[in-house]
């Protein structure tokens, strides 16, 4: 009978037809896609989406009870704690370095906070905007302490460990090409380039100058091996927001801003409290959102209101207090980095070195 | 047997027995070139054989001698359940407890434990004791295990009970214990996520994977039967459509199919990432299923088609009761490779997806500075895990086709 075989493949073809359907339509009702208003959606949703790392110690880790940790992660609750006045209120969606940009652009995390290099084609060719760098570190070089070099000049026909398929495979062959040296790069997975670098299989090893050193605080014999001094690209890593979103990036911002400008006026997660009810100065009270000496507070003119830094900063303290509590964990020294303010003593630096952290002034 | 006697005939022995007189070292020079180098050819596999063990031999002695398994001691947390949240850790084991006394009764109802299932069942239960012993675990999860493994064989135990002939108890017993499995997995969801539990974006770990290939196979089952009588369809519309469908989800990769849900099925279907990484596993699986039934409905004979009409079956009934139970059950061997296969494959998922199964988070344990040069431990744990529940489904499904008598006819 026709009816009853029609019947029977009803349910085949209503299925057919509503998926056709649902993949033509374009209900984008979370408003979520690219630009928009994401200080009100995470508002709304009451849940910052923090874009993070998932496997580098220091800076964005999950730990053996499935918590996450790190300097980037810090800066997530920094954020969450700003906007939604508690810092438990982020999920971290670990990104990977393939699918970073697009999670971004596709509204799944509001902010990407994972080591990310501020480049010039990333800012222009994706739908990407930088925020202030949290951390500057650049292109270095790990060697075994025995070896004779102490740069770049003395590795002509070197045997060089370098992480695939990254800026910074493009930057050695850059490097090396502009020297007139020829050199036999030795490729692979983060992991895997440490351990042909501790078995000998290559001579150097290069990768982040921060990421070597902390990677080398931990092995066995650290003391056999040496990080040189040489830098040989900038990477300035910053929290990236979607484009033209400019009350959620102004946001994202200041806290940034207001955690550095924290730091150089003194005020620590440890006494914000007592900052806040008692304020030594007009410039702490503007920060900290409360009234000086009788006068009003400050409106700056944010989408949120003017205490989002205070709530910052009890969270997770000021920038050297989430440094301390991280990075430095890993054995990243901040004295005399680029990572030190700039109001950094520098007498005792070597020649050239020093802080450079300087934030534009909250007022 | 009697001695020989002097002069007495003598006794000429067979083959065998004259070889087995020779001394000892010819005897072992001639098996060994009779069977492991009979021709070059030959003596290239073995070889290769040899260098094989060699090397299963040897990683077997690093992991016992020089293998370090406080990695994974230390983050059984993060490899199992990661971003679970922990004062709830209870729901999970009310889930195992849930889960594991129906995958007894169904090797009693439909299998039997042999001695080397009780083997193997011992070893994954004394490795499961170790871990949840282990370190700072307590009595807690101690207690758990044992009583789920007790379930286990509660369930196995009655369901032995059950005559095997076809009868009224066999069926109840049948039905009752299918219905059960076939609502294990929402009630699971719901011992996890009800009443102030998990929300699906805090699933991660091992416990990903366990959720995840269930749906997708029981998904995929659902989605297939349809799409396979639709392909064999005469209606020229439904059996396009079908096809069309099978084909655009067969041609391209499960990587590319994750992509979507990650990227454009987010506008389709509101809710989280995990939701759509189901569907898609689902309707992937569907696809691989679908063909393995229309392999199924092709090698029934058209007699058993017209038999049923020639006693008045209508259409629908005839696919009922006739062709969908043998075409299904042809077709099991297949379905549980596909099984197998998916299962296998969720260990993709943290390579393109910002979800964290056990590989994606046998990574985040690996980077740990104090771990960093344990990762073949951590690897090979996730190796064993995978190994494990993929052997039990291919021990379940041989069972299967030898209770159902697939292939002896």
């Amino acid at each position: 009978m026709a009816r009853t075989r029609i019947g029977l493949f009803a349910v085949a073809i209503m299925a057919m037809v509503a998926m056709v359907a649902v993949a033509c339509g374009d209900d984008n009702d979370d408003g979520e896609g690219g630009g928009g208003n994401t200080l009100q959606t995470v508002i709304d949703r009451g849940e910052l989406l923090c874009g993070v790392k998932d496997s580098q110690a220091g800076f964005g880790i999950v730990g053996a009870d499935g918590i996450f940790s790190g300097f980037d992660v810090e800066f997530c609750k920094g954020i969450a704690a700003a906007v939604l006045d508690d810092a438990s209120k982020v999920r971290f969606v670990p990104a990977s370095a393939a699918n970073r940009f697009e999670l971004l652009s596709s509204g799944q995390i509001d902010v990407l906070i994972r080591t990310t290099t501020v480049t010039a084609e990333r800012d222009a060719g994706r739908a990407v905007d930088f925020a202030q760098t949290t951390f500057y570190t650049g292109q270095g070089f790990a060697v075994h302490a025995d070896s004779g070099f102490n740069s770049t000049a003395d590795m002509e026909g070197a045997t060089i460990c370098v992480q695939s398929g990254t800026t910074t495979e493009q930057n050695l062959d850059d490097h090396f090409n502009e020297l007139g040296f020829a050199y036999t790069p030795l490729g692979g997975e983060d992991q895997d380039t440490q351990e042909a670098f501790v078995a000998r299989r290559c001579e150097v090893w290069t990768a982040d100058q921060s990421n070597l050193a902390s990677r080398i605080s931990q092995l066995e014999n650290p003391s056999q091996y040496r990080v040189l001094g040489q830098i040989i690209s900038k990477e300035p890593l910053a929290p990236g927001v979607r484009d033209n979103d400019s009350e959620w990036k102004d946001v994202v911002n200041w806290v940034v801003y207001g955690l550095i400008n924290a730091e150089e006026l003194g005020v620590t997660g440890a006494n914000v409290g007592a900052m806040a009810s008692n304020p030594p100065n007009a410039a702490v009270a503007r920060l900290l959102g409360v009234a000086f000496q009788g006068g009003e507070v400050a409106n700056l003119g944010f989408d949120v209101d003017p205490q989002f830094v205070q709530r910052a900063l009890r969270a997770v303290g000021n920038y050297g207090d989430i440094y301390e509590r991280t990075v430095a964990e890993v054995g990243i020294d901040r004295a005399c980095t680029l990572n030190a303010l700039y109001t950094e003593d520098k007498r005792s630096c070597p020649p050239g070195s020093g802080g450079i952290l300087y934030a534009p002034p909250y007022r | 047997m009697t001695e020989p006697v002097a002069g007495a005939r003598k006794v000429v022995l067979p083959p065998h027995r004259v070889r087995a007189q020779r001394p000892l070292g010819t005897r072992a020079r001639e098996w060994t070139r009779e069977n492991l180098f009979p021709s070059p050819a030959q003596a290239v596999v073995t070889l290769l054989a040899l260098a094989f063990a060699t090397a299963i031999v040897a990683l077997a002695v690093y992991l016992v001698l020089a293998a370090e398994w406080r990695v994974i001691t230390v983050n059984r947390w993060l490899l199992f359940a990661g971003g679970f949240p922990q004062d709830q850790e209870w729901r999970l084991w009310v889930s195992v407890a849930l889960v594991f006394p129906l995958i007894g009764a169904a090797f009693g109802l439909w299998a039997s434990l042999g001695r080397r299932d009780l083997l193997f069942m011992a070893l994954a239960a004394g490795f499961l004791f170790f871990l949840a012993r282990h370190g700072d675990a307590g009595w807690a999860s101690t207690v758990w295990v044992a009583g789920s493994l007790a379930l286990f064989f509660a369930g196995y135990l009655v369901c032995r009970l059950v005559p095997r002939e076809p009868g009224r108890a066999r069926s109840i017993a049948t039905w009752t214990a299918g219905g059960a499995l076939a609502l294990a997995l929402p009630a699971v969801l719901a011992v996890l996520m009800a009443a102030g539990g998990a929300r699906t974006n805090e699933f991660s770990g091992f416990m990903m994977n366990l959720i995840l290939a269930p749906v997708g196979i029981a998904g995929g089952l659902l989605l297939a039967i349809p799409l396979a009588v639709g392909r064999a369809s005469s209606l020229r519309a439904v059996s396009w459509t079908c096809t069309a469908y099978i084909e655009l989800i067969r041609g391209a990769p499960l990587i590319g199919w994750l992509f979507v849900a990650l990227f454009i099925l987010e506008d389709v279907i509101a809710g989280d990432l995990i939701v759509r990484t189901m569907v898609v596993l689902a309707v992937f699986t569907s696809a691989y299923i679908a063909e393995y039934i229309r392999g199924g409905l092709q090698a029934l004979p058209h007699g058993q088609t017209e038999a049923a009409q020639a006693v008045g079956l209508g259409r629908t009934r005839t696919l009922q009761l006739v062709v969908l139970p043998q075409a299904l059950r042809i077709s099991i061997p297949p379905i549980v490779g596909q099984a197998i296969s998916l299962w296998k494959d969720t260990a993709l998922i943290s390579a393109i997806l910002p979800l964290r199964e056990l590989v994606g988070n046998s990574k985040a344990a690996i980077a740990q500075p104090e771990f960093i040069e344990n990762r073949i431990e951590v690897y090979v744990f996730a190796a064993v895990l995978f190994w494990i529940v993929a052997f039990v489904m291919s021990r379940v499904s041989q069972r299967m086709e030898r209770s159902l008598g697939i292939g002896e006819r």
